[in-house]
């Protein structure tokens, strides 16, 4: 009970930001209403992936400080999840949703028990290391398609809820947005739960949090595996979103870097870090890819200018744009 | 019986040459990482400039491959110096993810600088002094030229490396700065000049290792990635930080890849399930950086975490 108050008790955040993040979710909900390209919905979708993505990363990497680059290993999982049992034994989208979240937890429950063993660089490259073998496995494994991958069928009746199936993108739209606010609330009571006082009060110390009494490895293998749970449901909803998926386009490395990177550049370990983070990623790589990379002659162009870019941003305020924010509100005081 | 043991002779001796090249590879990774503990995600792109250096500059000089590795060198060793003061400067100073960051947007930087200047098709070398020669050695045995000569001039590099380190005043205070920055600041060390030494030579060595490489490896703007991971799991397993741990587990690295006999029984015992395995060796390497980390975090030859 106590803990479902928290998740929805937002009155511990300055005004401004409750009243800024109003004004953003009413924008968000009336956006499909609004005059807009496809193109532009597409864009918002996979800003909303993102975010979700992110917040699912903010969890272990932003209160827990813990620099997870794997996190793609269960975007995958999750898409592979839904793809499978759908193709197989034409399971729906809203059965295999929960399956994916499951194994995904189970497996990073398997992989998270000698991965917190590490810390800083080594931990990161494990991550990384764990990723591109579960990637490899299933670029080889007929059962799941192989490099070539998974392409989902058509079920027919527009609009199929059960198998998550639209004609028109406001509808997937509209549940990511949902999953987005559950999301929300959720991270939301994290921050107000046992466990993420425990991560933060590790990240800020981890002897002195062990000397509290403090299980640290466990803490961090849940937070782990809570982190799992949100993006595999983000990978599931991707797999019936696209209708295709591949290893190379669900597991790489660079997705998990990308996730990793947006809620780092938006501000890890806050609220809106994750989601201001993709607010800005996306619509610029989406932009830039259009407005650069459709050019003949210009391939590369786009992404070495987005590289530049996040080296710019890495280097320039290491903390992320939430960084910037909070160094403003300081000096006001 | 026979037939096996001339296999595995073979696979070890081509296991040998190629973890040369990938103790060269990770060499310049882990002078990095042991002056600035600091993890350079564009390490493979490095390499894969010093790939395109030998690639352009061999016909455009109207020069043999071979003769072009100073050049590849000395581009590296630019190009380590330029980042580190374009970039890594600015770096040292933030918290470890926004070091993985701004190391992992200067990799997609390169590599599609690389793809909007050279394209996406795969090159390759296809003259010069060693290109298609091979000694036979034993019954069975083929050393082709291109590797046996990576694996002796990689074995150079690394004796240049080592004494440059460990023989010279300059690498004295190279390692005085990667064990106590501080103190080396202290007794009038310019670290500052220590660190941009060490992606000097992490830059140099790397291009080399390219410069090598391109001889018998096609070379595509993509091709870093594996190399990157190669070069983790090298330093992983020789230790980070360490030379020698660098050049012992490259040459293991590089033996556990190539033992196809091993890998024929692996895959009849996997087939069963449905896998198909052709370029699962790779995946390997990962799986032993994972192991490693987790059974001996400080690696072989390690003395840091």
């Amino acid at each position: 009970m106590e803990a479902i108050k928290n998740a929805f008790n937002f009155s511990d955040l300055p005004k401004t930001e409750l009243a800024l993040a109003s004004a953003v979710l009413v924008f968000l909900l009336g956006f499909p209403a609004m005059p807009h390209s496809s193109f532009g919905m597409a864009t918002m979708i996979q800003f909303l992936a993102f975010s979700l993505y992110g917040m699912g990363w903010n969890l272990i990497g932003g209160y827990g400080g813990q620099v997870d680059l794997g996190k793609a290993q269960y975007v995958g999982i999750g898409a592979y999840t839904t793809a499978v049992m759908m193709i197989r034994w034409n399971v729906p989208f809203w059965f295999s949703l929960p399956l994916g979240m499951a194994f995904a937890v189970g497996w990073s429950f398997i992989i998270g028990y000698p991965l917190f063993r590490l810390k800083g660089h080594y931990f990161a490259i494990a991550t990384i290391a764990t990723s591109l073998v579960l990637k490899d496995l299933f670029e080889v494994w007929n059962f799941v398609g192989g490099a070539r991958g998974l392409e989902l069928p058509i079920k027919g009746d527009f609009p199929n809820w059960l198998y998550l199936q639209f004609r028109e993108d406001y509808y997937y739209y509209y549940i990511l947005l949902g999953m987005f606010l559950i999301g929300l609330i959720y991270v939301n009571g994290f921050r107000h739960s046992r466990l993420g006082y425990q991560l933060r009060a590790i990240k800020d110390n981890e002897s002195v949090a062990r000397s509290l009494g403090i299980d640290v490895h466990w803490s961090k293998i849940k937070a782990y595996a809570t982190a799992t749970a949100f993006v595999a449901a983000v990978g599931s909803f991707h797999a019936c979103y696209n209708y295709n998926i591949e290893p190379e386009d669900v597991m790489s490395l660079d997705l998990s870097v990308l996730i990793a990177m947006m809620a780092m550049l938006g501000g890890a370990g806050s609220i809106w870090g994750p989601i201001i983070g993709a607010a800005i990623l996306v619509p610029m790589k989406n932009y830039l890819g259009s407005w650069l990379g459709g050019q003949a002659g210009f391939a590369g162009m786009d992404l070495a200018l987005y590289g530049l870019i996040i080296m710019v941003i890495a280097a320039a305020q290491p903390r992320g744009v939430y960084g910037i924010v909070e160094a403003v509100r300081a000096r006001r005081r | 019986m026979e037939d096996l043991a001339i296999q595995a002779t073979k696979s070890l001796v081509s296991g040998l040459l190629m973890g040369l090249v990938f103790a060269l590879v990770a060499l310049g990774l882990t002078v990095i990482f042991g002056v600035m503990d600091i993890v350079n995600f564009a390490h493979g792109e490095f390499l894969m400039v010093g790939m395109y250096t030998t690639l352009l500059t061999s016909p455009l000089l109207g020069i043999d491959p071979v003769l072009t590795l100073p050049i590849a060198g000395l581009v590296g060793a630019l190009l380590g110096v330029m980042c580190y003061f374009g970039l890594i400067r600015f770096l040292i100073k933030g918290p470890m993810i926004a070091q993985l960051f701004g190391t992992f947007g200067l990799m997609i930087f390169l590599r599609n600088l690389a793809l909007l200047f050279m394209g996406s098709e795969p090159r390759v070398i296809h003259q010069g002094w060693l290109v298609g020669k091979s000694f036979i050695v034993g019954p069975g045995v083929v050393l082709e030229s291109t590797k046996l000569a990576v694996a002796v001039l990689s074995l150079v590099s690394f004796a240049v490396v080592w004494w440059l380190i460990n023989r010279t005043k300059v690498g004295r205070a190279l390692t005085a700065t990667s064990l106590d920055a501080e103190g080396a600041r202290y007794m009038g060390i310019s670290t500052e000049k220590m660190n941009a030494l060490a992606w000097a030579v992490g830059g140099a060595s790397v291009g080399i290792a390219g410069g090598l490489l391109v001889n018998f490896w096609p070379v595509e703007p993509g091709v870093g990635l594996l190399f990157t991971m190669i070069a983790f799991a090298t330093v992983a397993l020789g230790g980070f930080g360490s030379v020698r741990g660098a050049l012992v587990a490259g040459i293991l690295i590089g033996i556990i890849v190539n033992i196809p006999p091993v890998w024929d029984s692996m895959m009849r015992l996997v087939d069963v399930t449905g896998l198909d395995i052709h370029s699962f060796k790779y995946t390997m390497v990962y799986a032993i950086y994972f192991l490693i980390m987790v059974l001996r975090p400080q690696g072989l030859f390690g003395w840091k975490q």
